[in-house]
């Protein structure tokens, strides 16, 4: 499904990621591990399109160049970033976003958009599964919103998409135990055959919630070790400077 | 222009009997604005818009008379279908309409007539070359405890073949205690390169409530001047909203005198900018006694070479402990090459008020368009989604809902 070859990134010369290579098949979760300023965040950025990197190397995605898509288009691929810092919009109403996002993503795939009543189901049925606060949806979107609010409404846009890879930037970050459960189930709904999951946190603590395939421990912008769940129990005990 | 401006005079003046007192009005007002001129930037409140320049530059020279003899036709101007209303239809400055058919009738009295006209001394030269060459005078008096059942639709619209001209209109306001009007301005040009001066005044009476809702929406290339005075007695509310948007240049100006206690006035605002178009709000809100009120909310988004100025004046008398003033303008420049002034002014004389105002600017948040486009919407739809939502909270300051739906529908807002 994504396949990162030796792809590095620099900001202003400031090398970020230098020769980083991954790949992530169909239904598969990887999870990514490293200290601040591994270069975890400019991963996703890279990934969804934002600018401002200078990049070299090959990113695709279900064979399609990556880098030749808009950030748009990536999100009509079946790209999804929940952010890390997700954004406060003053004057959008929730609601009005998501349906505007689905039937944007809907109709460049050539797919019928939903009308306001079919929407309104969607989104009633999803949000009562995230235990996300109904009237919420009618506010403007995250004003006013606590820290852990923001993140569910990141996995809801997530789960109302569907999308067919999403990358979760420390998504555990300021959550507490019930909403980092509540989280863990919205993404663990939607696990299936072909969908597939990249979790960049700190901690292993998600990890404990939402079981990864592979476990990466990203240093300086490398890879440096990979392997199975049991390499996030071993950093949590040993910590990033003696792992190898 | 000099001549011009004698010529047409002589011209107007022939064209009625005026009374003796009517006759030294107009002469003293046309000797007024012979002396002044255009206003340029010299003045202070001209200081972002040299009227006197965007005339030069983009109409050239102007002629003044009007023949108001001639009838206008009005049958072929578009009427705002999304909502009933009565009407005022102005055909280059002249009233060509006036129905109340929604209203009782003797509730509305309409005085069209070369009357007494009285007018506060030397506002600017506009309203001396105003007084100078408008039509007859009309005065629209709404009775004791009467709420029109329908907003007032006032259409300004130019001939096809009008062009280079200077068009001047005037129509008096007195809403008596406890009435209430909605009004809308809305512009319907279909000529370009004339000078459009609107000037209105407005008693308010006790309790009644003043609502006026001007909108420029219609590209045009006129250049356009609209002054309201506003005097408001006890109790009394007044709304006013400017949706600035159409014209080559527009210059909206509203004073309003609270001069009754607990008396209000509402000055909120829209500029939605593009090519080159120069408009501008300047507002002064005079408190002169005790317990009133005002609020003043200006939005911009500015695209390519255009300019928007806002020149908010908050005046507290002496007399006029507990004022409440606040004033707030924010502006999105689009391009490096839109102009965004703001000229807040507090002058108080009070010792017990609070007052407030505060200005911003700055361009469209990139990463607020990364996170929308992140969700599939392209460049322009997110941009659309931001705008809009920067100036839903100045759009939900309009109190009427319908008229509120109304304007959300012209800049394309959705719910």
């Amino acid at each position: 499904m994504l396949k990162i070859n030796n792809l590095s990134a620099k900001i202003d010369n400031k090398s970020i990621l230098q020769d980083f290579k991954l790949e992530i098949n169909p239904g598969e979760v990887h999870a990514i591990m490293g200290p601040n300023g591994s270069g975890k965040s400019t991963l996703s950025n890279i990934l969804s399109g934002k600018k401002g990197y200078d990049v070299t190397g090959e990113v695709l995605f279900e064979n399609n160049d990556l880098f030749s898509l808009e950030t748009e288009e990536r999100a009509h691929k079946g790209i999804f970033l929940a952010f890390q810092y997700p954004l406060e919009i003053p004057g959008v109403n929730t609601n009005v976003f998501l349906k505007t996002s689905l039937n944007a993503i809907k109709k460049a795939r050539g797919e019928k958009e939903l009308d306001a009543i079919q929407f309104l189901k969607l989104v009633k049925e999803k949000a009562k599964e995230l235990k996300f606060d109904e009237e919420k949806l009618g506010r403007q979107l995250n004003v006013g919103f606590s820290g852990g609010e923001k993140k569910k409404n990141e996995i809801l846009q997530m789960s109302i998409l569907n999308p067919k890879l999403s990358i979760l930037d420390e998504t555990d970050s300021g959550l507490d135990i019930d909403a980092l459960k509540t989280v863990a189930d919205g993404v663990n709904a939607l696990r299936k055959k072909n969908n597939s999951f990249l979790i960049i946190t700190h901690y292993q603590r998600l990890l404990e919630y939402i079981k990864p395939d592979f476990v990466h421990v990203l240093m300086s912008g490398k890879i440096i070790k990979s392997g199975g769940p049991e390499l996030a129990l071993e950093l949590e005990k040993k910590g990033y400077e003696n792992i190898n | 222009m000099e001549k011009q401006l004698k010529i047409d005079f002589e011209k107007k003046l022939k064209d009625f009997s005026y009374s003796d007192q009517e006759k030294k009005f107009k002469e003293t007002n046309f000797k007024e604005f012979l002396k002044q001129g255009f206003p340029n930037r010299k003045l202070e409140n001209w200081k972002f818009s040299d009227l006197n320049q965007i005339i030069k530059s983009n109409i050239g020279d102007l002629t003044f008379y009007n023949d108001y003899k001639k009838e206008n036709q009005i049958d072929k101007i578009e009427l705002i279908n999304e909502l009933e209303h009565n009407k005022i239809i102005i055909v280059d400055g002249k009233i060509e309409k006036i129905d109340f058919k929604f209203e009782d009738k003797d509730k509305i009295e309409v005085l069209v007539e070369q009357g007494e006209e009285t007018i506060k001394e030397n506002i600017n030269s506009l309203i001396n070359l105003n007084n100078a060459f408008s039509n007859k005078f009309c005065k629209i008096i709404i009775k004791k405890n009467y709420s029109l059942n329908k907003p007032l639709v006032v259409y300004h619209s130019t001939n096809k073949n009008t062009q280079s001209k200077n068009t001047n209109s005037r129509i008096d306001f007195k809403l008596e205690e406890n009435a209430c009007l909605r009004l809308i301005d809305i512009f319907k040009d279909n000529s370009e390169k004339n000078f459009l001066n609107i000037y209105y005044n407005f008693e308010l009476d006790k309790s009644s409530i003043l609502k006026n809702y001007k909108i420029d929406k219609a590209t045009n290339n006129n250049v356009k001047y609209s002054y309201n005075n506003v005097n408001q007695e006890a109790n009394s509310i007044s709304e006013t909203f400017i949706l600035s948007s159409g014209s080559k240049f527009f210059k909206n100006e509203i004073n309003c005198d609270l001069l009754g206690h607990h008396s209000s006035a509402f000055v909120n605002g829209i500029f939605d900018l593009d090519d080159e178009n120069h408009h501008e709000i300047k507002s002064n809100i005079n408190h002169l006694v005790e317990n009133t009120k005002s609020y003043q909310l200006v939005k911009s988004v500015l695209e390519k070479k255009s300019k928007a100025v806002y020149q908010g004046k908050i005046f507290v008398s002496s007399e006029a402990q507990k004022t409440d003033g606040y004033q707030l303008s924010n502006a999105i420049l689009l391009s490096e090459n839109s102009e965004f002034n703001a000229k807040p002014e507090l002058e108080i004389y009070a010792d017990d008020v609070k007052c407030s105002h505060g200005s911003s600017s700055g361009s469209l948040d990139e990463n607020s368009i990364f996170y929308l486009m992140s969700r599939g919407l392209n460049y322009k739809e997110a941009k659309k989604l931001l705008i809009n939502g920067f100036l839903l909270d100045v759009i939900e300051k309009i109190t009427d809902e319908e008229i509120k739906n109304l304007i959300k529908n012209l800049l394309g807002v959705k719910e």
